[in-house]
C-alpha cells in the first residue's frame, strides 16, 4: 500500500486515521490471552511417517520401500519423521505434545467429505456450520477468526462466525476501500450472505489498518508461501489483533505416488515454518498465549501401493506446540498388526472431537459442545 | 402460452449464454418459451481460434524423466504454457459465437475435473477440453464412456496406478461420487469392484489411451448387486442403469440454471426421467430445465451468484468497456476463485454463495469499481450503450430491483455504474 492508497483508505475510517488510538484499551482491540493456530495438512497426510512407530516389523512390513528408517527417536518406540528435526528443541523443553490414532468411527475416505467432517465436527450430510463457529461465542464487533492463503473459511464458517479469509492483509486493505459501507435491505439467501460479508470485511478491515502499520517480529521466517503465511500471522498476533483462532494451511499431502520425496519436503516445511514461529513468539513474550495444532482430512493407508505412495486411510498422529503445552506421547497408539486393522486401515484411537474438546475447555475455556461423549485430553 | 416479456428473456439469456447482451435479449421478445428454447438450444458447430502450439506429451515426459535440469525445463514449459492455455480459453469465451455451447463446456469442465496442477501436460488438457465442446450438448453416455479414457483425466485420477495386485480407488471413487451417483447410493466395496474393473486403463507414452491387458485384473467381484468380470465400460453401463445418475446430473442443471437454493425433487424426478428416457440426450435434459415452471418462476429470479466468469466474461460481452489484456483477464478469473483449467480440488468449483467470500467479494468489487472509472474510454463507451429508457436499462442490467439507492444525476454512464456497483449486480 503506498501514502495515496493509505490516505484515501482512511479517509474512509476517519476515526482509525486521527485518533489511532481509538480502539486501543477498548474489548475490540485487546488481544486474547489464548490464540490457537490451526495448521491443515492439506491432502491427507501420512501420520505413520510423521511419527514412526519405529520398532514395529508390521510397519517396515507394510511399507517396503517407503519406510522411513533414520526417525528421530522419541519415546514409548516412536519416532520423529527426520526432516521436523527444527521442532526437536520444542520436545526436548516439553512442549510439543504428540497425539496418536487421531480419527472417527466409519471414517470417511473422500477428502471433501472427510475435510467436511473434521470441519464441521459432524458426520451427518449437509452440515455447514464449522466447529469454531460452535465453540466460540458470536462477537459480532470483533473478528472471531482469520484464515490466511486460503478463501475457504472451513473451520471458521457459519453465518455469524465473524471470520474473514484473506490472502494476505496488505492485498485485503487495499481492496477494502472500494467496498460499499451502507447497509441495505437483502431480500433473498445471497443477498443476505454477501451482506454479512460486507460487514465482516469493513470491521476487520478497521483492525488491521492499525496492525498493517505496526511492529514486524526480527524473527526471519522461511521464504516459502507456508513460512510467510506463518510471519503474517505473527504480525497480528504481536500487534494486538483480538482474534482467538487462526488457520493456515500447508498443502500437496495426497501422495498417492512417489512419495518419499515429496513427504520430506513437506515435513521440512513444516518444521522450520513452526520453528521460526515458535521463536518469534519466545521473542514477543507471547508464547506462553499460543497453541498450535496440526490436523488433516484422513491419514494414509497402512501399506504402501505400487506406485511408491500411499493411499487414503483413516486415523493418524498429529501435535501441538506451544508454552502451555504438555509435552509427550498422548493416546493409544493405533495396533499396525494386520489382523487388527479395518479394510487395511488403522482403527482410531482418539476421536478428533476430544482434541476440539480440549482446545475448547483448556484453551479457551468454553463449554465442550461434545460433552457426551468426548472428553478433553491433558495435552495442554 | 404467454410471450416472453423483455425481463423474461433477459432471464433466460443471462442463464443459459455468457452475459446478456442487448441484440440477443431482443431478438427473444415476445416469441413463447418453448420457440426461444428451441432457438437457444439449435445444435451449433462450436468453431474455436487455432489451438495453441504445446509441447507432445513424449517431449515432456523425456524431459521430467532426467533428473535436474530437465525436470526444471520441464517444469518451466509447463507453467509457460499453462498460461498460454488459460489465455487461450479466456480469449475464446470472450469472443465466441456459441455461447450456449461454450458454457455447458465450462460446466462440465467443473463436473469432469481435471487440472494442469496434477496432470502437468497443457497438451492433454487442451484435448480434454476439445472432447467437453465437441460433447458439451450431446450425449452424456458418449461423454462418460469417453472421459473415463480421456487421457488427462487418466492421469487426474490415477487411473494409470491402478493395476492388477495394487488397484488404485482414484478413479472409481470419484466416478461415483462426483460424476454419476452421488454420496449415499453406493458402498465402499462398489468402490473396489470398479476398481478392479478399470485396472489396465492408462497413458500409454505418446499420451494416448491404452488397455494393458497384462495390468488388468480378471477376477469376478460384485459391483451394485452383480457378480461378475466386468470391463470398466460394463461398469459406466450399470451405473447409467441407475435412475439416479440421471437425476444426480438433473441436480446439477438445477444449481447450475435454476438456483442456488435446494433442488425441488419432483423437478429432479421428471427431469431425470426425461434424460433417462432419452438414452442420456443433453439436449433433451437441457430443454426440459428451460421448459418447466421452476425455471421461470420468480421465485428463483436472481437467486444465483454469478460465477467469476459470469461476472467477468458476461459483463465484458455485455457492455462496451475497452478491451483488457488477456493476461490480465486471466489474472483477474484466479484472484475471483475460478482459475480456469485448475480447479481447487476434484469436486469443481464449490460455486453457489461460495464464490463470494470476504476475499472474493473485495476482488469483485475492484474489478467493476476500475471498469466502470471515469476516464476517455469510458466516456466513448457511452455512445454505444443501447438508446433506450433508464428503466430498460436496470431490467437489463439487473435481475431484480436494486437495493442501493440509484445516483439522481442524470447520465446514462453514471447509471450503468451504479447499477454495477449494486450487490445485485453480482446475481442472475
Amino acid at each position: 500500500m503506498n501514502r495515496r492508497d493509505f490516505l484515501q483508505y482512511s479517509s474512509l475510517i476517519p476515526l482509525a486515521s486521527v485518533v489511532p488510538s481509538a480502539f486501543a484499551g477498548t474489548q475490540q482491540g485487546q488481544r486474547p490471552d489464548n490464540i490457537v493456530v490451526m495448521v491443515e495438512l492439506k491432502g491427507g497426510n501420512d501420520g505413520l511417517n510423521t511419527l514412526i512407530p519405529f520398532r514395529d516389523a508390521h510397519y517396515f512390513r507394510a511399507r517396503p520401500s517407503i519406510a522411513v528408517k533414520n526417525g528421530i527417536p522419541l519415546k514409548n518406540n516412536m519416532a520423529m519423521n527426520p526432516y521436523l528435526k527444527a521442532l526437536m528443541p520444542l520436545w526436548q523443553e516439553g512442549k510439543m505434545a504428540w497425539i496418536q490414532g487421531v480419527g472417527y468411527a466409519n471414517p470417511s475416505r473422500s477428502h471433501f467429505h472427510s475435510i467436511d467432517v473434521w470441519e464441521t465436527a459432524s458426520t451427518r450430510l449437509g452440515e455447514d456450520k464449522g466447529w469454531l463457529s460452535r465453540v466460540l461465542p458470536a462477537r459480532p464487533r470483533s473478528v472471531n477468526g482469520i484464515v490466511l492463503g486460503d478463501n475457504n473459511l472451513g473451520p471458521m464458517s457459519g453465518a455469524n462466525s465473524s471470520s474473514v479469509a484473506m490472502e494476505d492483509p496488505a492485498t485485503f486493505l487495499r481492496q477494502t476501500k472500494y467496498l460499499n459501507k451502507r447497509n441495505f435491505s437483502a431480500s433473498n439467501d445471497p443477498l443476505r450472505h454477501m451482506l454479512n460479508v460486507q460487514n465482516q470485511i469493513n470491521m476487520a478491515a478497521n483492525q488491521l489498518g492499525k496492525i498493517h502499520y505496526g511492529k514486524r517480529s526480527p524473527v526471519r521466517f522461511p521464504t516459502s508461501r507456508f513460512g510467510r503465511k506463518l510471519a503474517l500471522v505473527t504480525q497480528m498476533i504481536i500487534n494486538g489483533m483480538d482474534t482467538p483462532v487462526y488457520k493456515v494451511s500447508l498443502e500437496g499431502f495426497d501422495t498417492h505416488a512417489s512419495q518419499t520425496d515429496q513427504h520430506n519436503n513437506l515435513m521440512n516445511h513444516l518444521g522450520g515454518g513452526l520453528k521460526a514461529f515458535s521463536d518469534a513468539m519466545k521473542r514477543a513474550g507471547l508464547w506462553n498465549n499460543v497453541t498450535v495444532i496440526t490436523y488433516s482430512e484422513f491419514g494414509r493407508r497402512v501399506a504402501e501401493n505400487n506406485s511408491g505412495g500411499t493411499d487414503h486411510g483413516s486415523a493418524a498422529a498429529h501435535f501441538a506446540i506451544g508454552g502451555r503445552v504438555r509435552g509427550g506421547i498422548h493416546g493409544r497408539p493405533p495396533s499396525l498388526a494386520p489382523q487388527h486393522l479395518k479394510d487395511g486401515d488403522l482403527v482410531h484411537t482418539v476421536d478428533f472431537r476430544a482434541v476440539y474438546a480440549t482446545l475448547a475447555q483448556r484453551c479457551w475455556r468454553r463449554p465442550n459442545p461434545w460433552n457426551k461423549q468426548h472428553q478433553p485430553i491433558p495435552f495442554v | 402460452m404467454g410471450r416472453l416479456s423483455f425481463s423474461d428473456t433477459r432471464h433466460l439469456v443471462s442463464r443459459t449464454a455468457l452475459g446478456q447482451q442487448w441484440g440477443g435479449v431482443k431478438a427473444l421478445e415476445g416469441k413463447t418459451r418453448a420457440e426461444a428454447v428451441k432457438i437457444l438450444l439449435s445444435p451449433v458447430v462450436p468453431k474455436t481460434p487455432p489451438p495453441p502450439r504445446l509441447t507432445p506429451y513424449a517431449n515432456m515426459q523425456r524431459m521430467s524423466m532426467q533428473n535436474g535440469s530437465g525436470k526444471k525445463q520441464a517444469r518451466r514449459i509447463m507453467m509457460r504454457e499453462s498460461t498460454i492455455l488459460k489465455r487461450w480459453w479466456m480469449v475464446h469465451l470472450l469472443q465466441n459465437k456459441t455461447p450456449v455451447n461454450e458454457r455447458m463446456t465450462l460446466f462440465w469442465h467443473n463436473h469432469f475435473t481435471s487440472s494442469l496442477e496434477k496432470v502437468e501436460q497443457p497438451k492433454l488438457m487442451y484435448s480434454q477440453n476439445k472432447l467437453l465442446r465437441d460433447n458439451a450438448m450431446g450425449n452424456f453416455r458418449t461423454l462418460l464412456h469417453k472421459i473415463a479414457r480421456d487421457p488427462a483425466m487418466l492421469i487426474y485420477l490415477d487411473g494409470s496406478e491402478n493395476v492388477k495386485g495394487s488397484p488404485n480407488e482414484n478413479f472409481a471413487r470419484e466416478l461415483l461420487e462426483l460424476f454419476t451417483l452421488g454420496r449415499g447410493h453406493y458402498n465402499e466395496n462398489d468402490i473396489k469392484a470398479a476398481a478392479i474393473a478399470f485396472t489396465g486403463w492408462g497413458v500409454d507414452r505418446h499420451g494416448n489411451y491404452v488397455y494393458d491387458a497384462k495390468k488388468h485384473d480378471f477376477r469376478p467381484v460384485t459391483f451394485m448387486g452383480r457378480k461378475g468380470k466386468f470391463t470398466g465400460d460394463q461398469i459406466i453401463d450399470i451405473i447409467l442403469e441407475k435412475p439416479r445418475t440421471a437425476e444426480y446430473i438433473a441436480e446439477k442443471f438445477w444449481h447450475e440454471f435454476v438456483s442456488n437454493a435446494r433442488p425441488d425433487p419432483r423437478f429432479i424426478k421428471t427431469w431425470g426421467a426425461a434424460f433417462k428416457k432419452s438414452n442420456y440426450n443433453i439436449n433433451t435434459l437441457y430443454s426440459s430445465v428451460l421448459n418447466s415452471e421452476a425455471f421461470w418462476s420468480p421465485k428463483y429470479r436472481g437467486t444465483i451468484v454469478k460465477s467469476p466468469i459470469d461476472l467477468l466474461v458476461g459483463t465484458l460481452r455485455s457492455l462496451p468497456f475497452p478491451k483488457l489484456p488477456d493476461t490480465e483477464l486471466v489474472h483477474i478469473s484466479q484472484l475471483l476463485g475460478q482459475d480456469l483449467f485448475d480447479p481447487p480440488t476434484v469436486k469443481g468449483w464449490a460455486g453457489g454463495n461460495n464464490w463470494i467470500d470476504t476475499q472474493t467479494l473485495l476482488v469483485r468489487t475492484s474489478l467493476l469499481n476500475k471498469l466502470t472509472r471515469h476516464s476517455q474510454a469510458s466516456a466513448k463507451m457511452q455512445s454505444y450503450l443501447p438508446k433506450t429508457s433508464g428503466e430498460q436499462v436496470i431490467k437489463w442490467l439487473l435481475p431484480l430491483s436494486p437495493v442501493l439507492p440509484l445516483p439522481s444525476t442524470p447520465g446514462k454512464r453514471r447509471m450503468v455504474r451504479a447499477l454495477m456497483l449494486d450487490p445485485v449486480f453480482q446475481l442472475k
